[in-house]
C-alpha cells in the first residue's frame, strides 16, 4: 500500500516537474476561454439579450 | 529525511506553484484600449452581419474567422458590400487575437487565442446560423 | 446533334418506292461524333407510314434514350423523301414536338422545322449549293442545361434566340451567327458568380481556306447585373474581338472592351486549348478614370477590407503582358491620381509618374507626389525615384516636406515577400518647428525643435524597427526619445514601443502652455518601455523628478489644486487649508512622480524615499510658506486619469477640494 502510494506521488512528481518546465509557455485555455466568451457576449450582445429578456427588444440577440 | 516525507514537500510546493498559474489563468488581459476599440468596430458591425448569420449568407468558420458561404440569398448588387464587411470582420478578428497574445505579453499565443475563440464562437452561434466543423458547413441547432 | 443524327438515317435507307410493312432494323452505327444504337425503321404499315426508334443517341458522352419519331405520312417522290406534321418524343425530354422535314437526295437539300411549346423554334435548312442555315427561336437555356453541363452548373436559364449559317465563298468556308439572349440568369451553388435579368446580343463571322478560322465577335451587354466575386458589375460594357483558331491554339488578335470609366482597353492572347492555359497575352489600358473605376473593381479586388473607406482620385493607365511562366512585365501610370484611407487617415496625392516592373531585370520607378496628408499633418510635395528589380525595391533618397522641415529617407532597400516587406534604411528628420507642428496637430503652442537621425531603420513583415534618436528641443530642455519600434503601422491596431529621456524641461513654460497653473523649475523625465496601441498608451515606466542645480521653486495655489484634483475626489491631499489659502504660491524643494502603467492601472509613486505612511509625496515643501502634496492613492485607473488630466487641461478652472 504505502508502495504504491509511493509511487503514485513519484508519478505526480515527474508529471508535475514537467508540467513545471513548460509552465512559462504553457497557454491559460481555460482563462482563454472565458476571456473569448467576454468578448463574445459584449460584440454579439448576448448579455443584454439576456438580462432584459422581459422587454422582448432583443430577440435577435437572444442566446440559445 | 524520509523519503516520503521529501516527496510530499515536494509534492506540495510543486503543487502551490501550479496553483499560482491556476490564479494567473483567471485573469487574461482584454481591457485594453486596442482591444476595446476592435470590439466597439465590431459590436456595430454585427448588426449588419447578425442578418447574414441568420440567412446562412456569412457562417462562422473553424478557422475563428468568417466566411461567404452563400451569397445567393443576398441581393446582386449588395453581394460585394458582404463581401466587403465579411473582410473588414476578418481583419478586425485577425487583429483582436493578435491583441490578446500580445497584451497578456505572449504574441506566441496569437495562434492558441485564435484557436480558443473559433471554438467559443461556433459554440455560442445561435440556432440557425452555420458553422464550420469537422465535417463541412452545417447549421447550428 | 438530333439534326445530324436524322439525316444519318434518312441518307443510309435506300430510296425505296412505297413499299409496305417494311422494318429496316440497323442495330448499332458508330461515328466518332455519335453513337446510335438500337436503330429501328418502318415504313409503311397500316396506321403508320412511318417511323423511327432509336433505343439510345450518345452524343459526346450524352446518352438520349428511347427517342421515337413518328411520321403520319411519309412523302416520296421525285423531290425526294419529306414527312409533314410528324411527332418526335424522348421520354423526359420532348413530350411532344412537332416535325416537318424534307431531304432530296439528288441535290443534297433538304430542311426540318420543329415546334416544340417547351422548346421554342429550330428551323434548318440544307440549300442545294452547299450553304445551311439554323434558326432557333425561344430556345429555354434552362432546359438546355440538361445537355450541355457546364450551364447547369451555372444553374444557366432565359431565352436564347438566334441564326447560324453556313456557306462556302470563294473557296472559303463562312460561319456566321447571330443572336441574343433575354431574361438570362446564372449562378453558382455559392452564389459567388452570378447575373440576373440579362439581356444580351452577340455576331460572329469566322472564314477558313484551311484549318485556320479566321474570326471576329462581337458582345453587347444591355441590361441585368452580374456579380463576379468581388466584383459587382452592371450592363453596359461590350466587347468587340478577332482572332484566329488553329488546330490547338485560339489565337485573340485584339481585342477591345467598352466600360464606363475606361477610355480604351484592348487585350490579346494566345491559348493553348488543349492545357486552356494562356500562353501569351498582354492588356493595355488607357486612362482608367479611377473616381469611377476604383471603388467598383479596384479596391474589392486589392484591399475589400477596407473597401468602403478607400476614396480615389485622377487617372491612371495599365499595361500588363503575359507569358508561359505567368505576369512577365506590368506599367503603370498616373496621372494625378489620388488615394486617401479614411480608417490610417492617410491621404496621397496628387501624385503622376509610372511604375514600371519587369520579371527579368531592373525597372525604375519615377513618381512625382504633390502632396498629401497623415492625420493632421499635411506633407509637401515630393519626387520619388527608386529602382525595382523583381520584387526588390532600393531607393536612395525620399524627401518628404513636412511644415518647415522634412522627412528623409536614406538608402532604402526592400524586399517584397508573401509575409510583407522587409529590409533597411535609414532615416532622418530634419528639423521642424514645434510652433508649426503642435499648431497642425492642434495642441496648445509649443516653441522647439523636433528632429531625428536614424541611420538604423529595420523593416520585417509588419514591423518596423529605427535605431537612433529623435530629439525634441523643448521648454529650454529636450526630449530624446529611442528605441522606436512600430508593429503593424498600417494594421487596424498600431503599435509603438520606444523609450524617452527628458531633460531640464522649464516648468513655468510646460504649466503655462497646458493651463495647469503656474510651477517654476525644471524637471527631468523619463519613459522607459512606453508602448501605445492604436496611439494610446498602454504599457510605460514613467517618472518625473526635479532637475539638479539651483533655480527658483514655486507652485501655484492653482497648480496644487489641479495636482489634488488628479487624485480624485477620493484623494487625500495633505494641503492645510486656512491659512495657506491666503498665498498665492508657495516655495518647494522638490517635485516628484512616477506612474508605471500596466493593465489600464497606474501605479503611482512620489519623490524616491518611502514615508512612515501609505501615502507618497509628490512635492516636498520648502521655504516660507512651505506645502507638502501627498498622494494616498497609489493605485489609479489609467482611462480614470486621463479623463481628470483632460478635464483639468480643458476646463482651466479650479476645480473643487473639499
Amino acid at each position: 500500500m504505502t508502495r504504491l502510494n509511493a509511487g503514485l506521488a513519484l508519478a505526480w512528481v515527474v508529471m508535475v516537474t514537467a508540467g513545471c518546465v513548460t509552465i512559462n509557455i504553457y497557454f491559460p485555455a481555460a482563462a482563454a476561454e472565458k476571456a473569448a466568451d467576454r468578448i463574445i457576449d459584449e460584440v454579439w450582445q448576448l448579455r443584454e439579450g439576456q438580462a432584459a429578456p422581459a422587454t422582448g427588444a432583443n430577440t435577435e440577440g437572444a442566446p440559445k | 529525511m524520509n523519503p516520503f516525507k521529501m516527496l510530499r514537500r515536494a509534492f506540495v510546493a510543486l503543487a502551490l506553484v501550479i496553483g499560482t498559474v491556476a490564479f494567473a489563468q483567471g485573469n487574461l488581459e482584454i481591457n485594453t484600449p486596442a482591444i476595446s476599440t476592435l470590439k466597439q468596430s465590431m459590436q456595430q458591425r454585427h448588426v449588419q452581419l447578425a442578418p447574414l448569420y441568420a440567412s446562412g449568407a456569412v457562417g462562422l468558420a473553424a478557422d475563428g474567422t468568417v466566411a461567404l458561404r452563400d451569397a445567393s440569398s443576398v441581393p446582386l448588387a449588395q453581394r460585394g458590400q458582404v463581401n466587403a464587411l465579411v473582410a473588414a470582420e476578418n481583419a478586425d478578428r485577425a487583429a483582436l487575437y493578435r491583441e490578446i497574445a500580445r497584451a497578456n505579453g505572449h504574441p506566441e499565443w496569437e495562434a492558441e487565442v485564435r484557436k480558443t475563440f473559433a471554438q467559443r464562437w461556433i459554440e455560442r452561434a445561435q440556432p440557425g446560423w452555420w458553422v464550420q466543423g469537422a465535417g463541412g458547413w452545417a447549421v447550428r441547432r | 446533334m438530333l439534326v445530324t443524327a436524322l439525316q444519318a438515317v434518312a441518307a443510309s435507307l435506300p430510296p425505296v418506292p412505297g413499299q409496305a410493312g417494311l422494318k429496316l432494323e440497323l442495330g448499332r452505327l458508330a461515328h466518332p461524333a455519335a453513337t446510335l444504337e438500337g436503330l429501328a425503321v418502318y415504313i409503311g404499315g397500316e396506321k403508320l407510314p412511318g417511323a423511327v426508334e432509336l433505343r439510345r443517341l450518345i452524343v459526346s458522352g450524352h446518352v438520349i434514350e428511347n427517342l421515337r419519331f413518328d411520321c403520319p405520312r411519309l412523302e416520296v417522290g421525285d423531290a425526294g423523301v419529306g414527312c409533314r406534321g410528324a411527332r418526335l418524343t424522348i421520354p423526359g425530354l420532348l413530350d411532344d414536338a412537332r416535325v416537318d422535314l424534307g431531304f432530296n437526295p439528288a441535290d443534297r437539300s433538304g430542311f426540318i422545322l420543329a415546334r416544340d411549346p417547351q422548346w421554342g423554334r429550330l428551323e434548318a435548312r440544307l440549300h442545294a449549293d452547299g450553304k445551311a442555315e439554323v434558326d432557333v427561336q425561344a430556345l429555354p437555356l434552362e432546359a438546355l442545361g440538361r445537355f450541355v453541363l457546364p450551364l447547369a452548373a451555372y444553374a444557366a436559364g432565359g431565352v436564347l434566340a438566334g441564326k447560324l449559317a453556313y456557306r462556302s465563298e470563294h473557296g472559303e468556308h463562312v460561319i456566321t451567327a447571330e443572336g441574343g439572349g433575354d431574361a438570362g440568369r446564372f449562378s453558382t451553388a455559392d452564389g459567388l458568380q452570378a447575373g440576373e435579368n440579362l439581356q444580351f446580343s452577340f455576331a460572329l463571322e469566322a472564314r477558313s481556306r484551311d484549318e485556320t478560322w479566321h474570326w471576329q465577335a462581337g458582345l453587347d451587354w444591355s441590361s441585368g447585373e452580374a456579380y463576379l466575386h468581388p466584383l459587382y458589375v452592371v450592363a453596359g460594357p461590350s466587347l468587340r474581338a478577332r482572332g484566329r483558331l488553329a488546330p490547338r491554339r485560339l489565337f485573340i488578335d485584339q481585342a477591345a472592351l467598352v466600360i464606363q470609366g475606361i477610355e480604351s482597353f484592348e487585350a490579346s492572347a494566345e491559348i493553348d486549348l488543349d492545357t486552356a492555359r494562356i500562353g501569351k497575352g498582354s492588356v493595355t489600358v488607357e486612362r482608367i478614370d479611377l473616381a469611377q473605376i476604383g471603388p467598383r473593381f479596384i479596391a474589392p479586388l486589392v484591399a475589400p477590407a477596407q473597401a468602403e473607406s478607400i476614396r480615389f482620385a485622377g487617372f491612371m493607365d495599365l499595361g500588363v503582358a503575359i507569358d508561359a511562366s505567368g505576369l512577365s512585365a506590368f506599367d503603370l501610370s498616373f496621372d494625378q491620381a489620388g488615394f486617401s484611407f479614411a480608417d490610417s487617415a492617410l491621404a496621397v496625392g496628387p501624385l503622376s509618374g509610372v511604375v514600371p516592373w519587369r520579371s527579368v531585370g531592373e525597372t525604375r520607378v519615377a513618381l512625382q507626389v504633390d502632396g498629401g496628408r497623415w492625420q493632421e499633418l499635411q506633407l509637401g510635395a515630393f519626387g520619388l525615384k527608386a529602382v525595382v528589380d523583381g520584387s526588390r525595391v532600393r531607393a536612395r533618397e525620399i524627401a518628404i516636406p513636412i511644415l518647415d522641415g522634412r522627412l528623409l529617407f536614406t538608402d532604402l532597400d526592400l524586399v517584397h515577400a508573401r509575409a510583407g516587406w522587409s529590409g533597411r534604411g535609414g532615416m532622418v528628420v530634419e528639423p521642424i518647428s514645434m510652433k508649426l507642428l503642435t499648431d497642425a496637430v492642434g495642441l496648445p503652442p509649443m516653441s522647439g525643435v523636433l528632429s531625428a537621425s536614424m541611420p538604423g531603420l529595420s523593416v520585417r513583415p509588419g514591423e518596423v524597427a529605427l535605431e537612433g534618436a529623435l530629439v525634441i528641443s523643448l521648454f529650454d530642455g529636450y526630449l530624446r526619445i529611442t528605441g522606436l519600434q512600430v508593429i503593424e503601422p498600417f494594421g487596424s491596431a498600431p503599435h509603438l514601443y520606444g523609450d524617452i529621456e527628458a531633460r531640464n524641461l522649464d516648468l513655468f513654460q510646460l504649466t503655462e502652455t497646458f493651463s495647469f497653473g503656474s510651477i517654476s523649475g525644471f524637471v527631468d523625465a523619463d519613459v522607459r518601455g512606453l508602448e501605445l496601441a492604436r496611439w494610446a498608451p498602454v504599457r510605460f515606466d514613467a517618472e518625473v523628478r526635479s532637475s539638479p542645480g539651483d533655480f527658483a521653486r514655486r507652485i501655484s495655489q492653482r497648480a496644487v489644486e489641479n495636482i489634488g484634483a488628479l487624485g480624485g475626489p477620493g484623494a487625500a491631499l495633505a494641503i492645510q487649508r486656512g491659512f495657506l489659502s491666503f498665498f498665492d504660491s508657495f516655495g518647494y524643494r522638490e517635485i516628484g512622480l512616477s506612474c508605471k502603467l500596466s493593465g489600464n492601472v497606474c501605479v503611482m509613486g512620489g519623490i524616491a524615499g518611502e514615508r512612515g505612511d501609505a501615502g507618497f509625496t509628490i512635492v516636498q515643501g520648502g521655504g516660507v510658506p512651505a506645502l507638502n502634496v501627498i498622494g494616498y492613492n497609489r493605485r489609479v485607473d489609467w482611462v480614470e486619469l486621463v479623463d481628470r488630466i483632460k478635464r483639468v487641461v480643458e476646463s482651466n478652472a479650479a476645480p473643487v477640494i473639499k
